[in-house]
């Protein structure tokens, strides 16, 4: 645009001179395109261990984040901010706690106007502690410690369910498995890592189901690494549960199910939550057998959207195997763009502001609408359960979102 | 005794301290916050591996202890975060001297001594992970609050300023070290203890007293860490990573030497994060090429940096005459 370089001038204003002003102010309006600049685009920062021990994660994660962010940015972007384009920022919190402060100072350096991720407990609580000095809005995706939530941090959000509200859910649709083949588990044995993950879990485990019916016959914990599972398998062996509840990371839980397997120990069900493999299509691809009709209760997207599908032939083309990172992610980019539109603004107060008030739609997570709690928290989350069937993983609970009928028992 | 000596040492904490007001940015301020923190461990584990030549593996049992000390104290509690602070450090001492006491009692040295600190530190993570006390394998979180009693600032260079206090006592605590006649003890059992017992050195009495100072430094370094990041788990407290950090800045930096181990911590995070921009994208990439750089100052510089520095004759009298290596 060119600026008048005239001096002001004292003489009266003339007519042709206003009726020259007039035409100017009409193309102004008529034309915001052409002399409008391109809005500002909106920074988000993507925090993932793209590098260390769950650099697989982190690497799934950033997929579903960026193909998020082209379909909105080809879909005209943030409407109500002229257009806005979103522009993902990643920082890498190199699956390390301290490293996740760090990358969060790093994208409040880069202005980033929220944070979506953090991946594991341990980095998601140091990261959104660091990004609440600065105000920075931070919507944590598929951590599950339930303290994130309840430190009283306003910029905290959690798009993912947490422990309790994915253990209450697993333990009803153990039940129901149970009930609707006909009580055919009695007995249960539990084999959890001694970290947080698993010892929460077999805690509460035990607690939990021998008012449900079920007999726990011993709780058996390792350490991580395993770099062996004979002993544990050699206990099951002679305990002989009908139901193994197994918890533990990725590879202790492809250890335990291949020593099963080699053991010839065949209980009527394995039924995992939050389980290191048995929603991994690694795990179903390079051990069928040995995967073959273990349950999960997960994170797992929509399998009827057909975005999944599109989404899944990314990852599977880009020679990775699939995991929920990736939808969880698209997910959480989709509903920080509708705060973000909802809130006319890329102000961090307005889109915690947005995010506290208003509801999402969960992109390809079966969570219904989104809605965040007072502690941030979003109560429509709720995990599915899973089965190794064939070559595939499918969805068999809940019945609106299930694929595939359960197998169960698997060893009858 | 000489004050002569100081100089290097006030001048490094004066520039340190000057820094964060020259309006650097919060990511560096939190870099420099953690490579302080370091530093500090890195001081501790000094006293004992630089200057009495027993190499620990395991300070990430002071470390710990500091840091859940700090956490739950004022978590369950609710101690005024000053006071949990110097009973972090008086319990890291403690369990130092503890250590001490059962492993020099027995007269292990060497790599016993190594691996006798590395199952104390493993025990405690086991323990802590599988306690309520600690919060299990949850950890403990202490709540973000700013104000002077909680030890947290609104504005973080105070919190700077505070850790980099403790580092500079560090510095002092070193610097006596070398001035004094328990320090010279401590160097002449490392050269040869049997040869300093003949003399007359207290052996026992002079390695507990070591082990307690290099414990409560480190102590101190995991209480600061606790404050800074407000979550403790066991593998954060107790886990190998802090052990590796504290010997390797120590050793990097120049083991036996004062600044030695201020040096090596800023030198290796600070490489760390100049490798980041270097990765171009490519996960991981950073870490190779700290690696190589970290191989190649090993390899030109076996006795630490500070020696480097004093070859490349910017030394004079700040550093020691000679690292443990050297000597």
């Amino acid at each position: 645009m060119r600026r008048s370089s005239k001096p002001m001038s004292r003489k009266p204003i003339s007519r042709r001179a206003v009726l020259k002003a007039g035409a100017a102010l009409t193309t102004l309006v008529a034309a915001p395109g052409v002399l409008r600049a391109e809005p500002a685009p909106v920074k988000v920062g993507l925090l993932q261990p793209i590098s260390g021990a769950f650099a697989l994660d982190g690497d799934l994660a950033k997929t579903g984040a960026e193909y998020a962010v082209k379909e909105i940015n080809d879909a005209g972007g943030i409407k109500t901010l002229g257009g806005a384009r979103l522009e993902l920022v990643i920082g890498d919190s190199r699956s390390n706690a301290e490293a996740g402060a760090q990358a969060t100072e790093d994208l409040q350096g880069a202005g980033v106007s929220a944070v979506l991720g953090g991946f594991a407990s341990g980095i998601a609580l140091t990261a959104t502690q660091a990004a609440a000095r600065y105000g920075l809005p931070f919507i944590v995706d598929c951590a599950v410690a339930d303290t994130i939530t309840e430190r009283g941090l306003k910029n905290t959000f959690r798009f993912n369910p947490n422990f309790s509200m994915a253990t209450e859910l697993a333990l009803k649709n153990l039940v129901k498995l149970n009930d609707d083949a006909g009580k055919p588990a009695k007995t249960v044995a539990i084999v959890h890592e001694d970290g947080l993950f698993g010892s929460g879990l077999a805690k509460l485990m035990q607690e939990k189901l021998p008012p449900l019916g079920f007999e726990v016959l011993e709780s058996i914990a390792h350490p991580t690494p395993a770099r062996d599972m004979s002993n544990v398998v050699l206990r099951i062996r002679s305990l002989n549960p009908d139901l193994i509840v197994p918890s533990h990371y990725f590879n202790e839980f492809v250890l335990f199910a291949r020593t099963l397997q080699q053991q010839r120990v065949r209980p009527k069900g394995i039924y995992a939550v939050f389980g290191g493999a048995a929603s991994s299509y690694r795990f179903v691809n390079e051990f069928p057998e040995a995967a073959q009709g273990v349950m999960d209760c997960n994170h797992w997207g929509d399998p009827k959207n057909p975005i999944t599908t599109k989404l899944r032939e990314t990852v599977t083309a880009a020679g990775k195997f699939y995991a929920y990172n990736t939808p969880i992610n698209y997910s959480l980019v989709h509903v920080f763009a509708q705060a973000v539109e909802k809130a006319g603004s890329a102000d961090r107060e307005k889109i915690i502001a947005s995010l506290a008030t208003n509801e999402f739609d969960s992109g390809l997570m079966p969570y219904g609408k989104t809605k965040f709690n007072d502690k941030g928290q979003n109560t429509s989350a709720l995990p599915l359960n899973t089965q190794v069937q064939g070559k595939d993983i499918k969805v068999i609970y809940p019945a609106n979102y299930a694929e595939a009928k359960p197998v169960f028992p698997i060893n009858s | 005794m000489t004050g002569r000596g100081l100089l290097p040492v006030a001048a490094a904490v004066a520039v340190l301290a000057v820094i964060p007001f020259l309006g650097i940015s919060g990511s560096l301020l939190n870099l420099m916050i953690f490579m302080m923190i370091i530093a500090l461990a890195a001081q501790g584990w000094n006293v004992l591996g630089g200057y009495g030549g027993l190499s620990s593996f395991g300070h990430a049992a002071f470390f710990g202890v500091g840091a859940y000390a700090m956490a739950i104290l004022q978590a369950r509690y609710g101690l005024n975060a000053w006071l949990a602070l110097v009973i972090g450090i008086a319990l890291g001492a403690l369990f130092g001297a503890f250590i001490g006491f059962l492993s020099f009692r027995s007269g292990l040295k060497g790599s016993y001594f190594a691996l006798v600190t590395l199952a104390f530190a493993e025990v405690a993570r086991i323990l802590a992970n599988s306690a309520n006390f600690t919060g299990g394998a949850a950890g403990t979180i202490l709540n973000l609050q700013s104000g002077v009693a909680f030890l947290q600032f609104a504005d973080r260079r105070v919190f700077l300023l505070v850790v980099l206090a403790f580092v500079a006592i560090g510095l002092l605590a070193t610097w006596w070290l070398e001035h004094s006649r328990f320090g010279a003890y401590l160097v002449a059992l490392r050269e040869n203890d049997q040869a300093a017992q003949a003399l007359g050195v207290d052996v026992f009495t002079v390695k507990l007293k070591a082990i307690a100072l290099s414990a409560a430094l480190t102590a101190a370094s995991g209480c600061l860490y606790a404050q800074d990041y407000l979550f403790v788990d066991a593998n954060i407290a107790f886990g190998s990573w802090i052990s590796i950090e504290a010997l390797f800045a120590a050793i990097v930096g120049g083991a036996g030497t004062v600044l030695g181990p201020l040096i090596g911590a800023i030198v290796l995070l600070g490489l760390g994060e100049l490798t980041k921009g270097l990765s171009g994208g490519i996960p991981g990439l950073d870490l190779l090429v700290f690696g190589v750089i970290l191989v190649l100052c090993v390899a030109f510089s076996p006795n630490g940096l500070v020696t480097l520095l004093r070859r490349l004759g910017i030394e004079r009298r700040g550093f020691p005459a000679k690292t443990a290596k050297e000597a």
